[in-house]
């Protein structure tokens, strides 16, 4: 039987046209080309991932004798930064922009979100806010059964946490988008060229804060209430987030958020300055921040 | 090889392939109301494209908590049913399955159709389709959409190539060996790159799973099988191709096999899910909704239908019987399209922060859109029936060697039987 088989796969081999045969040897080839396209495919990805490290050590030996909190600025770089800044604000500075909200003192009253839908040129109509509030039960940090849609603030029952665009050092949504649409400037802002953005909302699906907001309508704002320092034309069919309010920040004032909270639970500042406050609180408080886990290194800080 | 004839009237020589263009005019009326149905399908679906390119995302169902729509279920959906007819094509030149060589041309030319189908949801899907252009300019190696994307639209190049190499014979059974060296990694490689972009998202725990990549490829492969086999049914019955009742059983009895893995590799993924040494909260809440919560209606079926099409095609008494290999692809291309659905929008039902939505439905202006493309799709494939020379040449059967061997039949013989 198996002599058989020998002598037919020789007979055919034999008599093949063209040199042409089934052989172990071009099965082994498919196979390699299999291998060789994934692996070729993975590359680019592997190295990009492991840049940030590389430009990290690099920067470990320049701030001399430095801050114990130099080691979080080690690894907040700009990610996939074109090179100039983006066309809707002023080139960064040399901070690097934190934020320290304190758990303890907020009392859930929104005023941070409606300060940042003015100052922001959020469409009214757009059914989205960049600051999303979340009511929590006392006890744990249960975000699957957290209320975003609670009706009275302040209930003692409860607890609040403000959650918007973190600045992540290790942004998933700059990662994502395939475009390079997005990216994080020198001084850690993540943000968006409106024209540039594909619409692909893969930034959306990648980030774990829900941060990221898509105009599926045309945002309207009334004509008197808009800020001619934030871009609003060409804003329908992309997407748009927190900027740390890059329009006031980069000249030298402070988020909307921070002005308009009325119990101060917000801080805002420059964390490259040991004596900022956000610097300061770092030091002497005990901190957390919301999805630790993930390892997305966000920059906005919870204290309680 | 090919025998030289006096060309009919009507055929019309192109790029090397002969056009039956008489064949449309001889053509009965049934076919031209089924041609017809398609253009209407396809006019709705221009309607539809030039109201979501005027009202933009306003027209759409989808909302930051479905970012994406029926356009990325479809698109998952048509990539995997594209996988079939590679499986089947690649089998005939790398694994020498002869049995399958008169499918070849059929399966390459739906592969080649399905990717287009996939590529033009996400043409359609695009507010602004020309910025598609910075997906070549300024590709992120970091996003998965770059692989998929690019991996698609190479497959169908290769596909329509691999096609017209087939029509043509140019190069030989040599050429048609080494593009198969190409086109099944190709495959593999696109069914893996679209399966991350669900599962590289740490902030999607319900797909955030290394097994969402084998549970693509075999789900893939399943129904692209099962939707080929249904396709070749319609072909035999219209007189187009000529198949064996063997050619069926080998199909069917593939298509089982690759179905019991997928059924395994999701059962796998579940129990990990729910085991309690294993349980994150996350992720159990979410896949719950699976079973018995909201979503249970589109993913209970899959289940179901799964379970069954595996069944009908096990049984020993009735498996060989046309009747039962067509319920049971047609259960299983349905089963993986809810899948498809249900994956999706499940990922997104519970978002991040917590906050449920409401189960997705596709506007109207989505579902026309799809339809349109669907009648697309299915308008290229009936027009080739027509058209195209679908139908290998009984001379290129076994390619000489196998059937001076004596190893293999002559399947033509079978097909006179059957038919």
């Amino acid at each position: 039987m198996s002599d058989n088989k020998k002598l037919d796969s020789k007979g055919s081999e034999a008599t093949a046209p063209e040199g042409y045969t089934y052989s172990r040897r071009r099965f082994v080839e498919g196979i390699g080309v299999v291998v060789g396209m994934v692996a070729l495919g993975t590359v680019p990805a592997l190295l990009s991932a492991q840049a940030p490290l590389v430009v990290a050590s690099g920067n470990g030996s320049e701030p001399e004798g430095g801050d114990v909190l130099d080691y979080i600025l080690e690894e907040d770089h700009a990610v996939n930064y074109p090179g100039k800044p983006v066309s809707y604000a002023d080139p960064a500075g040399s901070e690097k922009w934190a934020m320290v909200i304190d758990v303890k003192a907020c009392v859930g009253c929104r005023r941070c979100v409606y300060a940042c839908v003015e100052e922001n040129n959020i469409g009214r109509n757009s059914g989205f806010t960049y600051i999303q509030v979340l009511e929590m039960e006392l006890g744990k940090v249960d975000i699957e059964h957290a209320n975003l849609e609670y009706e009275e603030a302040g209930s003692p029952d409860k607890w609040y946490m403000p959650v918007q665009c973190m600045q992540c050092a290790k942004p998933t949504c700059v990662y994502g988008c395939p475009v390079i649409a997005t990216w994080k400037e020198p001084d850690g802002i993540v943000v968006i060229d409106y024209d540039k953005c594909i619409a692909c909302r893969n930034c959306l699906v990648t980030c774990p804060y829900d941060a990221r907001h898509f105009n599926w309508v045309e945002p309207e704002v009334p004509e008197d209430e808009r800020n001619p320092d934030v871009p609003l034309e060409e804003k329908a069919g992309v997407v748009e987030k927190c900027t740390f309010c890059i329009q006031r920040t980069r000249n030298g004032g402070t988020t909307a958020c921070t002005e308009a909270c009325p119990v101060g639970a917000r801080t805002f500042g420059d964390l490259s300055d040991p004596e900022s406050a956000v610097s300061i609180l770092l030091k002497t408080r005990r901190v957390w921040r919301l999805k630790e886990e993930y390892g997305n290194e966000p920059m906005i800080w919870y204290v309680g | 090889m090919a025998l030289v004839t006096t060309p009919r009237p009507g055929v019309k020589r192109f790029i090397s392939v002969d056009f039956d263009l008489g064949a449309l005019r001889t053509a009965g009326t049934r076919y031209w109301a089924f041609v017809t149905i398609l253009l209407v399908g396809l006019t709705l679906g221009g309607l539809a494209w030039g109201n979501a390119m005027t009202q933009g995302g306003a027209a759409m169902a989808m909302r930051d908590a479905y970012p994406w729509g029926l356009w990325f279920t479809n698109y998952m959906y048509y990539v995997g049913l594209a996988a079939g007819g590679l499986v089947v094509y690649a089998s005939v030149h790398l694994f020498g399955a002869e049995q399958f060589r008169p499918l070849s041309r059929l399966a390459v030319l739906l592969a080649g159709v399905f990717v287009m189908m996939a590529l033009l949801g996400i043409i359609t899907d695009m507010e602004r389709p020309w910025r598609a252009v910075w997906m070549l300019l300024t590709p992120n190696p970091t996003s998965p959409f770059v692989y998929t994307g690019s991996a698609a639209t190479l497959y169908m190049i290769v596909a329509f190539f691999d096609l017209w190499l087939l029509f043509t014979g140019k190069g030989g059974e040599k050429l048609a060996f080494r593009m198969t060296l190409i086109a099944l990694p190709l495959a593999i490689y696109m069914h893996t790159t679209t399966a991350f972009v669900l599962s590289m998202n740490k902030s999607r725990e319900l797909w955030n799973s290394a097994m969402m990549v084998p549970i693509f490829l075999t789900s893939a492969t399943a129904s692209g099988v099962a939707v080929l086999l249904i396709a070749a049914y319609i072909l035999q019955h219209f007189g187009i191709l000529k198949l064996t009742a063997k050619m069926f059983r080998s199909l069917s009895t593939l298509l089982a096999t690759v179905i019991i893995i997928d059924l395994f590799m999701l059962f796998v993924e579940i129990l990990s899910i729910f085991w309690p040494t294993s349980a994150k909260p996350g992720h159990t809440m979410r896949f719950s909704e699976f079973l018995t919560g909201r979503y249970a209606f589109a993913f209970v079926p899959v289940l179901v239908l799964g379970v069954t099409a595996f069944i009908l095609l096990s049984r020993r008494s009735t498996r060989h019987l046309p009747r039962v290999q067509i319920t049971a692809s047609a259960l299983y291309v349905i089963a993986v399209f809810m899948k498809r659905y249900s994956l999706m929008s499940m990922g997104f039902a519970i978002n991040p922060l917590g906050q449920y939505a409401p189960p997705y439905a596709p506007s109207l202006t989505e579902g026309l859109l799809a339809i349109g493309i669907l009648s697309l799709g299915m308008l290229i494939v009936t027009v080739s029936a027509k058209v195209l020379p679908l139908a290998v040449p009984e001379d290129e059967y076994g390619h000489g060697e196998a059937l001076e061997s004596g190893r293999l039949e002559p399947i033509a013989d079978g097909a006179t039987e059957s038919g």
